[in-house]
């Protein structure tokens, strides 16, 4: 793309101003705040169009810095440009209520369309930021050396990276990686709670799991508790004993209807008959004798039933004991093992709750995915394109210099160092000059390839402000060479005077 | 006639479990309960009717004879109360050989009973779950008797797994009221002839809104029907308008003054909605500890136009990081990931954009 003219009919302080700018170099000379920079936008505008921001941001947008201040109606103007072998008219008015934006090949009479992206096509790959980064050159802007040195191991990683030398790899990743483990500590500590959560459950069932195991233990040992009081071959049951004590109690009557009724009988025997003294006291002695032995029966018949009767009181209580500690051990195990079946429940519940994806998952997904899609993309351009970028970058610095510094090295902590004939110098210890030379090395590189095949001007904008005379000498020659349309704007006269010395023919553009 | 309706209860369940006001919460399920027979105690309605799900799971023996102590509290009041899909009668259940206060009548069967009020021509239909679903739609072709008096049926469930009825032809076959639970949210099917009460309590972060029981009124031939909000707390939901000014303090303070205004005893799920400035970075996990937040959802978008910026940055990293999420429906994930990625280098880079 060639620029062969720019109707600037109202845009910030400049207006109705026309432009003829030709093939080969162009000074654009203006004192400092006469429009250089105006200009400059304007071009960018022209070509890509003004954003305009939202809210409070709208208040510095370059819509509000450039609306003219005396013909409000006409912001904007005319650019006449050659792409592709065909001549193009383009024009555009920025203001709110006469937008136009209209495109106009002048070679076969066609009006375009700027919205359905016909001046897009024209310009090819070059977008707005590839434009900034490569075909519109400003100066650095950092005033001090570490400053400096810095701002340009930036460019070139930056630009290294895929054409944006604004960008900072490092600094995205850090700050996606920051916000990831924002997530990843909420997850984690999310995750923590439910294992903490499903351990206790796991506890109480191991614990409900022992207590069920101890309580069928004890109902075991009451059941053969009642198993052993029960009647066997051994044991003779409630009925027998009862019986038994029945007999025992009948025997013991008898028996002792039998001794009272003999001693009664002898005593009446000795009382009522008249027998001799010796004999009555003999019958005495006997009824005594048989009441006496009456007596020890009863006594042995009577010890012998309360044994009886004592142990079937004992059975009797530890039968009834057995069955009803049996049965609350029952009630109690049922109540328990309901228990551990609901907190089986919970505890399938709580796994299922655990596994769910919270919230944050999303989150760290996502934020995994950009670093990835970053790290794949820079990747692929990186690879050679940096190789590619340094290579150039140090053919041109060679040029320019005259041979005194060979190649731009680039380590992988990105810091840069220039290998002249002799020795390998690390950026901070050379001079501002020669620092501005391998910027201006750089973005010439740059805009060789990312603008690629596009033949775009090159648009220096005071960028010789530290150059001594040699190094103007240089870099003036070199751009010479190329076979780009330049555009350098300058507020400087010792530019134009040196293009006169070295005879170069330039097209000078007064402010 | 005068009767209450309230349905999942789910006394026993543990709401939020990882949260620190969960023990609170499950005393407050029993509390309420206690809270609503303690109200009937005090102003009692001729029935309760308790639709399922009572229990959040199997019920203990001792929990049993608390609630029967509960509705012995409540003579003037005839219960009728059938088991949920959580709380459905096991083999092993608690319920099977329950005997019930005098007042209550407990729905032991699968299939649907009718029971006619020993005071009023009220007849009661209800049955209850033996399993945790009840796929077929058991109510199918169920019709009211030819009796006259106010007929009710208690259906617990509505969905593919829980008995899937059809509430307008239930109301076609003679009902006059269809006493609904399961669904947690009350809702009203049909005015004042079938409605869900919703849990009494809400019992997860899902429960939103008010909750309460129902209490309606059959009068000339008529029913009205009431929602009373009972519960002592809600779920809700705040949304946070974001916009370009939106500052993490900002939207804290706005947060803090959000649950000030509709109740520090509430559980809130925060979303956070609306357009971010870009160069703001939000840490939702700092919105916590300002109230009971169960959540915070960051919908929020930086504030790009995604094709402007597509356009401006092509055929540099940002115009191919954009190019490589074109074209495509995206995921969720996708989105957040384009957003995040164009943010990230947007916001590091060295020089201001536009």
């Amino acid at each position: 793309m060639k620029i062969k003219k720019v109707a600037i009919r109202s845009f910030g302080k400049i207006n109705g101003r026309t432009f003829e700018v030709t093939d080969g170099i162009n000074v654009l000379y203006g004192e400092n705040e006469s429009g250089k920079t105006t200009f400059h936008t304007f071009l960018r505008c022209m070509l890509y169009g003004m954003a305009r921001m939202r809210g409070k941001a709208a208040k510095n947008d370059p819509y509000t810095a450039y609306e003219p201040w005396d013909n409000p109606a006409g912001y904007g103007g005319t650019l006449w440009f050659e792409a592709g072998g065909r001549d193009y008219r383009l024009t555009r008015n920025f203001s709110r209520e006469r937008r136009e934006d209209a495109l106009y090949c002048e070679t076969t009479g066609e009006s375009l369309s700027v919205e359905d992206g016909a001046l897009d096509k024209l310009l090819g790959n070059v977008s707005e930021a590839v434009y900034e980064n490569t075909v519109s050159v400003g100066q650095l802007k950092s005033v001090t050396g570490p400053e400096l040195v810095r701002e340009l191991q930036n460019y070139m990683a930056g630009l290294g990276n895929g054409a944006d030398a604004s960008i900072d790899l490092g600094r995205a990743a850090q700050m996606l990686k920051m916000s990831r483990k924002g997530y990843q500590v909420q997850a984690s500590n999310r995750e923590k709670e439910m294992q903490s959560l499903i351990i206790q459950t796991e506890d109480a069932m191991t614990r409900l799991e022992e207590e069920l195991r101890d309580i069928r233990e004890r109902y075991k040992e009451a059941r053969e508790e009642r198993k052993r009081l029960a009647p066997s071959e051994k044991r003779a049951g409630d009925e027998v004993v009862r019986s038994q004590i029945a007999a025992l109690k009948r025997g013991q009557f008898q028996r002792n209807l039998i001794f009272l009724g003999l001693s009664g009988l002898i005593m009446l025997l000795g009382i009522v008959i008249h027998l001799p003294l010796a004999a009555r006291l003999v019958c005495f002695v006997l009824a005594l004798g048989l009441f006496g032995l009456g007596l020890f029966f009863n006594q042995r018949d009577n010890e012998e039933i309360r044994v009886k009767e004592k142990a079937r009181e004992n059975w009797h209580s530890r039968l009834s004991r057995a069955t009803s500690e049996g049965r609350s051990l029952k009630e109690m195990f049922d109540e328990k093992a309901k228990t551990y079946v609901n907190l089986r429940d919970e505890y399938q519940e709580l796994l299922e709750e655990k596994n769910l994806p919270g919230n944050e998952n999303v989150e760290i997904e996502a934020l995994t995915l950009a670093l990835a899609t970053i790290d794949r993309l820079s990747g692929n351009i990186s690879q050679d394109l940096g190789e590619r970028l340094r290579m150039r970058t140090s053919e041109i610095l060679e040029d320019i210099t005259g041979g005194k510094y060979e190649e731009v090295l680039m380590d992988e902590n990105l810091r840069m160092s220039v290998n002249t004939q002799e020795r390998v110098v690390p950026l901070e210890r050379l001079s501002r000059g020669t620092l501005e030379q391998i910027y201006f090395a750089l973005r010439m590189a740059a805009g060789e390839i990312f603008a690629e095949g596009e033949d775009f001007p090159v648009i220096l904008d005071d960028v010789f402000g530290m150059y001594d005379e040699e190094r103007l000498s240089g870099v003036l020659r070199w751009l010479e060479r190329q076979k780009r349309q330049i555009i350098i704007s300058t507020c400087n006269k010792r530019d134009i005077e040196t293009l006169e010395k070295e005879g170069i023919s330039f097209n000078r553009l007064d402010l | 006639m005068r009767f209450i309706h309230i349905a999942d209860v789910h006394l026993g369940a543990r709401p939020d479990r990882e949260m620190p006001w969960s023990a609170e919460r499950e005393k407050e399920v029993f509390d309420t309960f206690r809270a609503l027979i303690a109200r009937i105690q005090d102003d009692p309605v001729d029935i309760l009717l308790i639709a399922g799900d009572l229990f959040h799971r199997q019920p203990l023996l001792g929990k049993l004879k608390e609630v029967d102590y509960l509705f012995r509290t409540i003579p003037a009041t005839r219960i009728y109360l059938s088991a949920g899909n959580h709380d459905y009668i096991r083999k092993d259940s608690s319920y099977n050989n329950f005997v019930w206060a005098d007042n209550v009548f407990f729905f032991r069967e699968e299939e649907v009973q009718v029971v006619k009020d020993p005071l009023l021509d009220v007849f009661i239909y209800g049955f209850s779950y033996h399993s945790r679903e009840i796929r077929e739609d058991i109510l199918e072709g169920l019709e009211a008797q030819d009796e006259n008096g106010v007929h009710i049926l208690m259906a617990h469930g509505g969905d593919d797994r829980h008995v899937p009825f059809n509430v307008r032809e239930l109301l076609n076959s003679g009902f006059d009221y269809v006493a609904l639970g399961h669904i947690h949210k009350p809702s009203v099917i049909v005015r004042n002839r079938a409605a869900y009460p919703g849990a009494l309590e809400p019992i997860d972060r899902d429960d939103f809104g008010e909750h309460g029981y129902i209490e309606g009124v059959w009068q000339n031939g008529r029913l009205s029907l009431s929602f009373v909000p009972f519960a002592c707390r809600s779920y809700e939901q705040i949304i946070l308008e974001v916009d370009e000014t939106s500052t993490q303090n900002s939207l804290e303070d706005a947060l803090r003054e959000e649950i000030k205004d509709r109740g520090e005893e509430n559980m809130y799920r925060v979303i956070l909605h609306g357009y971010r400035s870009p160069d703001l970075l939000l840490i939702p996990e700092r919105f916590f500890p300002l109230g009971q937040i169960t959540e915070v959802e960051n919908e929020t978008r930086p504030m790009y136009n995604m094709e402007e910026i597509r356009r401006h940055y092509s055929g540099t990293l940002i115009g191919d990081y954009i190019n490589a999420f074109q074209g495509r429906e995206l995921s969720l994930v996708e989105e957040k990931a384009l957003y995040y990625g164009v943010q990230a280098l947007m916001e590091t880079s060295r020089v201001r954009r536009y």
